[in-house]
């Protein structure tokens, strides 16, 4: 959608629609609903909220869910860089990697996680593993495939500036990748959020996941819709981060408004 | 070096690559780990995918049972997500109202919804089926929405010229423009779908694959879990190859379309 040509119609309307969406709820949910259970209004939901938030016990869960993310999610960029860039670099590696990429590509992440979970335990290390395999994943395809895509001409200009073999890389083929790497990394995001929840979800003490479980467990609406509302806002943001992370680091290539995954 | 010899050598490589990584899971299994409840070798995992299927037949159950979820949920999004990706594609006001909803919804972790859905539906079908529509529906809306929205301007024009109304118009010219977004979006679903099985057959299911992958996880049945991992990977490549070979008899003018 482009922003630029309606600021303000299309604006004015979506957070009418969210606003309108949000009373019609809490009207229908107080009115019609006897029971609390199926649907809880928007206002007890940020009771549990305000509640939770006070306790300190959403930050908790909220806390270890952020870290495994993150741990998970910085290691695989490293390492899933380092080796797309040889997958690029040298057909011969590529080929001897790329059946086990592709493999592990088209398994379903989250079928994995028991075996992962009984590899790693429940604590925090199989959660950040899943969220590694998930993001190197797809890392490593995309930066293969931005340094085999590079365009040549650049290559015969680092060849004419007499580049050194470590500055061509610096130079050239890592900017030439960047927006790939960031593509890979924007289509990591998605499913490693939805990776760590799952793990969180089968076996852990704390995390998101682990909230969702327990809330959905014990019958406890409002907790299960704060999750669910917490979880959403995880996904925007960091969905918009790295869309703005991309605009500024390769402006020059047109992203689109909506992530396919 | 021709081209040939260069093939044989990269195939040749790939093979090696193959088997040297199973030789090492068969190794590391049998005199390394030495654990049944922890890593098998490879020949145990082929044993029993062979007895699951041929011998006592455990797998079809769960095979069906997956599918049948599969398919509703995902003709669901179907029928679904196209119309409104259309509607939302040529009505502005639709698009900036439905936008704000979508979107989050779309950005949730699909999971999320998982125990919302089962506390709706309970723990029967409609639940699961719910679940695979919610994981499929958004990648084929909004490519149709894009699908719609960025048809040749020429070929509109040449409709105008024609004289064409509004419907002849959608029929022949925008619905067949918009055919390999539509597509593309639904390749993308297939995998997303099956994941959304495997979320849905983890919340009070008793068949399935999902289930046998979550039961087999519990019980520390490793080689069952290899099975259902496996079958699962085979099913999404299975159903990615038959939408792309769809995608290129239903749009031949396209040689090879973008997509995840």
């Amino acid at each position: 959608m482009p922003a630029k040509n309606l600021p303000r119609k299309d604006l004015l309307r979506g957070a009418i629609s969210i606003v309108g969406g949000l009373a019609l709820w809490e009207f229908l949910a107080q009115l019609l609903l006897e029971n609390d259970l199926l649907i809880p209004p928007p206002s007890s939901v940020v009771r549990s909220f305000w509640n939770l938030t006070v306790s300190g016990e959403l930050n908790q869960h909220f806390a270890a869910t952020l870290i495994e993310f993150a741990y998970g999610f910085t290691t695989a960029c490293v390492i899933g860089v380092i080796i797309g860039y040889f997958m690029g670099m040298h057909k011969r590696f590529d080929e001897i990697m790329d059946p086990w990429i592709a493999t592990l590509y088209s398994i379903p992440i989250i079928t994995v996680v028991p075996l992962i979970i009984i590899w790693f335990g429940i604590g925090m290390v199989s959660k950040v593993i899943v969220v590694f395999k998930i993001t190197a994943v797809a890392i490593i395809l995309n930066t293969a495939a931005g340094i085999k895509h590079l365009d040549p001409v650049w290559l015969e200009l680092a060849k004419s500036l007499r580049l050194g073999s470590w500055e061509t890389t610096y130079k050239i083929r890592f900017p030439g990748a960047l927006p790939y790497i960031i593509t890979g990394m924007r289509l990591g995001v998605g499913r490693a959020l939805l990776g760590v929840v799952v793990a969180e979800l089968m076996a852990a003490n704390a995390g998101l996941g682990y909230l969702l479980r327990d809330s959905s467990e014990t019958w406890d609406s409002p907790k299960l819709f704060v999750t669910v509302f917490l979880l959403a806002a995880m996904g925007l943001v960091s969905f918009n981060l790295i869309k703005r992370f991309e605009r500024r680091m390769a402006p020059w290539r047109q992203s689109a408004e909506w992530s396919t995954e | 070096m021709n081209e040939r010899t260069d093939k044989r050598i990269s195939n040749l490589l790939k093979l090696a690559s193959i088997v040297a990584g199973l030789v090492l899971w068969h190794v590391l299994a049998v005199y390394v780990v030495n654990d049944r409840t922890f890593l098998v070798s490879p020949v145990v995992v082929v044993h029993t995918a062979y007895d699951m299927l041929f011998v006592n037949g455990e797998l079809y159950p769960h095979l069906f049972a997956s599918s049948w979820i599969f398919f509703y949920g995902f003709a669901l999004a179907i029928v679904a997500g196209v119309p409104l990706g259309f509607v939302m594609a040529l009505s502005p006001a639709v698009r900036d109202y439905v936008n704000p909803w979508m979107t989050t919804l779309y950005s949730t972790p699909r999971i999320a919804f998982a125990p919302v859905l089962l506390l709706w539906f309970g723990i029967g079908g409609g639940a699961k089926v719910a679940i695979v529509f919610l994981g499929c529906l958004f990648p084929i809306l909004i490519n149709s929405y894009y699908g719609m929205r960025v048809v040749n301007r020429e070929f509109v024009e040449l409709a105008r010229s024609f004289r064409l109304n509004s419907w002849a118009l959608f029929i022949k010219i925008l619905l067949p423009a918009s055919v390999p977004f539509i597509l593309a979006g639904i390749r993308l679903s297939v995998g997303r779908g099956l994941t959304s099985v495997a979320i849905a057959e983890w919340f009070g299911a008793t068949e399935g694959l999902g289930f046998l992958v979550f039961f087999a996880g519990q019980t520390l049945n490793i080689p069952t879990l290899f099975v259902g991992v496996a079958a699962f990977a085979v099913l999404g490549m299975l159903g990615f190859e038959i939408v792309r070979r769809v995608e290129t008899y239903a749009t031949p003018w396209r040689k090879q379309s973008q997509g995840g």
